[in-house]
């Protein structure tokens, strides 16, 4: 069964650092990879954010196999973002198109601004247990029952994608072939797509009851077991945090 | 006089009418229930019979979250009317019959945290408690296990450990036991047990006498129940005839339906296969299943019955080694030609329906198979299953019994030469086994090759042989009486 859950089990100063920090320093990981324009900084800065990962617990694999889904894209990037960025020399012109220096210039920077922010949200993800993500999505403000919703909606997927693939088979058990053309290959997707919601909607309309049946919205006020406690170390990142986005910020006031 | 848990008389329920040209059929009509606190009680109900209705109707989520007309001149849980008042988590808590979905957290620790923090307990009080649910349902040590990973029997611990810590006065129990294999069904029952020793007030539903909870019982039948009565003191065959019960002479049937043996119709030489998370579940498996063969593969849960089956219509396919149906091999054929041939039912099949009709829906495989005669062909897997009358309706609306009976049909309307079934039992009220085995009854004296994975060693028993499976290797094979001495009988 697949998940959505990146999450690597851990118990590394990363992992046990309060969602809330990591939420903060991850808005500020991704602001500053769209204002820095130095190649050589944003490939520093995706060094040191592997280094940490793999010293917080992150195996190897994991990180390869993001660099694995994230390549396509990158080859794009690549091979399309030039023509939408000219300057410099012309290094290929085919009709009204044309590679330029400066336009491959910026192709590399953008797929490396794209490599960073992927990185340090899977950084977030890789350490973080859902649970506690969304918990922290609700101690900043967001009401709870947002904060349900995307639990049951990160919880149920997996579940709504392994129908899609059970009814697909039972479809290929009665003789569906990959045959004919393109069109109506794909108009064989649609009944399974109906099952799929049929099925989703039963799920929920359970899934309702049974929420009722176990007490929401029973109380005015929630109790939380286990909740979000900031402790020195957590006070510390926060703290380097923010001095970090206030040199940085200074910094470019001088520039 | 103890007091009342559940005071129902005089109930009588329908659903909200339903589109053009369907009469609305009352579900329950002047329908009575007592159930003194302390006491234990089945109810017992053919599919589609209303019994998940009742249980949600205790809970008061029948009519709020569905619609549907009540009247009733006593409608009572714990003392509080349903009709004005909504019962708390504190006072009645309800095992849904779809365990997993009643499961929505990402942790078994969590999800029993969940409902404690919905009675606003105190947090350093939740953490004592969820300790003494996990120990008290055997769970100890789970703590972190997402739910979805667990077995069937562990998932309904689950739910009942949940429930428990909210500490509920009465429990309402909409079939425990069912769609369990043998070893989830000892699990639960022995949780059952110690729960109704410690003086709990229980009520559950069973669709099948064997899978009762409690011998006192009532029987749901046309929108009544039956005054309670032991089990025993039911005669089989009325429970038969009210689709709660197998008699074993649809099983003799079965038995006796053997046909002569022909050439290998099914051939499997040093199978091998390797999941992609490294589980290796086949590891070099032989068997060659004669024309007009019955054979039942048994064996615990994880030992590669369901990859075995998977292998013959090719569904998956093996590392090393090869299939063969009829002496031709299936590699380079793909799934949908292989389907001639093999005719598969998958574990929960109800939920693969996806055509607009029913009739649609039995006709989408011979169609798309180009086979001759898709009319008649449909129409006698419609009639062999009692659809007739429902074949322009759409598959989604009708009950679970109906759905698990139109797969049936679909299957049927193929009329391939060897049928492979996963599990097909599993779910099945009594109507349904005895739909399936006049089915098998029918289709093995016609010759066909049958290869079925049970758990049910009273069905396993009917078969011209049994193999075992275990660690993805045939551990023993041989005749139904030797291989299931040791098995428990039925």
């Amino acid at each position: 069964m697949i998940t959505f859950d990146l999450y690597v089990p851990g118990d590394s100063p990363l992992h046990r650092l309060d969602p809330r920090v990591k939420l903060l320093l991850l808005a500020e990981g991704l602001t500053a990879a769209f204002l820095i324009h130095s190649p050589w900084a944003m490939a520093a800065g995706l060094l040191v954010l592997l280094g940490l990962l793999r010293l917080n617990g992150v195996p190897l694999h994991l990180l390869t196999w993001l660099w694995r889904q994230m390549r396509v894209l990158l080859f794009f990037i690549l091979l399309l973002q030039p023509f939408f960025s000219p300057g410099g020399g012309v290094l290929l012109a085919w009709g009204p198109l044309r590679w330029t220096s400066g336009g491959v210039e910026a192709a590399l920077y953008l797929a490396l601004r794209v490599l960073l922010m992927a990185y340090l949200v899977a950084a977030l993800l890789f350490t973080t247990e859902q649970r506690r993500l969304v918990q922290a999505l609700v101690r900043l403000g967001m009401p709870y029952e947002w904060g349900l919703m995307l639990s049951l909606t990160l919880r149920f997927i997996p579940a709504i994608y392994g129908l899609f693939v059970t009814v697909r088979e039972a479809q290929a058990a009665r003789g569906w072939r990959a045959e004919g053309p393109l069109l109506k290959r794909w108009r064989g997707y649609l009944p399974v797509l109906v099952a799929v919601v049929i099925g989703t909607l039963r799920q929920s309309d359970q899934l309702t009851m049974a929420l009722a049946a176990r007490g929401l919205g029973r109380t005015a006020r929630r109790t939380v077991w286990r909740d979000l406690r900031m402790r020195p170390l957590d006070w510390l990142a926060l703290g380097a945090g923010l001095a970090g986005a206030i040199a940085f910020a200074a910094l470019r006031g001088i520039g | 006089m103890p007091p009342e848990a559940i005071a129902l008389r005089g109930l009588t329920f329908a659903w909200p009418t339903p589109p053009e040209g369907r009469e609305a059929v009352p579900l329950f009509r002047d329908l009575a229930l007592h159930l003194e606190e302390g006491a234990a009680r089945t109810v017992l109900g053919a599919s589609d019979g209303g019994k998940s209705t009742l249980c949600h109707l205790l809970d008061a989520l029948v009519p709020a979250y569905t619609g549907g007309e009540l009247r009733a001149e006593r409608l009572e849980v714990l003392g509080l009317d349903l009709r004005r008042e909504i019962p708390t988590p504190a006072q009645v808590g309800l095992l849904f019959q779809e365990t997993a979905t009643q499961l929505f957290t990402t942790s078994v620790e969590e999800e029993i945290a969940w409902g404690l923090e919905a009675l606003a307990m105190e947090p350093q009080a939740i953490g004592r408690r969820v300790e003494a649910a996990l120990t008290r349902f055997g769970l100890a040590g789970l703590n972190r296990r997402p739910p979805w990973t667990l077995s069937g029997g562990q998932q309904k611990r689950l739910a009942l450990a949940a429930l428990w810590a909210q500490s509920p006065r009465l429990l309402l129990l909409d079939e425990p036991l069912g769609g369990l294999d043998p070893q989830g069904r000892a699990e639960v029952r022995a949780a059952l047990e110690e729960l109704r020793a410690e003086g709990a007030t229980l009520l559950a539903t069973a669709a099948l006498d064997r899978l009762a909870p409690w011998a006192e019982s009532c029987l749901l039948a046309e929108g009544m129940l039956s005054p309670p009565r032991p089990l025993d003191r039911w005669p089989k065959q009325a429970l038969a005839e009210h689709g709660v019960a197998v008699e074993d002479a649809a099983l003799e049937r079965l038995r006796g339906a053997a046909s002569p043996r022909g050439k290998a119709a099914v051939e499997l030489r040093g199978v091998r296969y390797r999941y992609a998370n490294g589980v290796e579940a086949l590891r070099g498996l032989s068997l060659r299943i004669a024309e007009g063969e019955m054979v039942a593969l048994i064996g615990p849960n994880g030992a590669g019955k369901s990859t075995l089956l998977r292998h013959l219509n090719g569904l998956l396919r093996p590392a090393a080694g090869s299939v063969r149906l009829f002496g031709q091999e299936t590699a380079g054929r793909s799934v949908g030609e292989l389907a001639r041939e093999v005719g598969f039912l998958f574990q929960r099949p109800e939920r693969q329906l996806f055509a607009a009709t029913v009739r649609e829906e039995v006709a989408y495989g011979p169609r798309q198979l180009g086979l001759a005669e898709v009319d008649r062909r449909v129409e006698t897997a419609l009639v062999r299953f009692g659809l007739e009358g429902l074949a322009d309706a759409p598959p989604a609306i009708l009950g679970y019994g109906r759905r698990r009976a139109i797969t049936l049909a679909a299957l049927a309307a193929l009329e391939t030469p060897i049928l492979v079934l996963d599990e097909p039992t599993v779910g099945l009220d009594g109507r349904g086994w005895q739909q399936l085995l006049a089915w098998l009854t029918e289709r093995r004296a016609a010759g066909t090759t049958i290869l079925l994975a049970t758990h049910e060693m009273a069905l396993a028993a009917t078969a011209d042989r049994v193999v075992r499976l275990e660690a993805g290797r045939i551990a023993a094979q041989g005749e139904p009486a030797a291989m299931l001495a040791g098995e428990g009988g039925r």
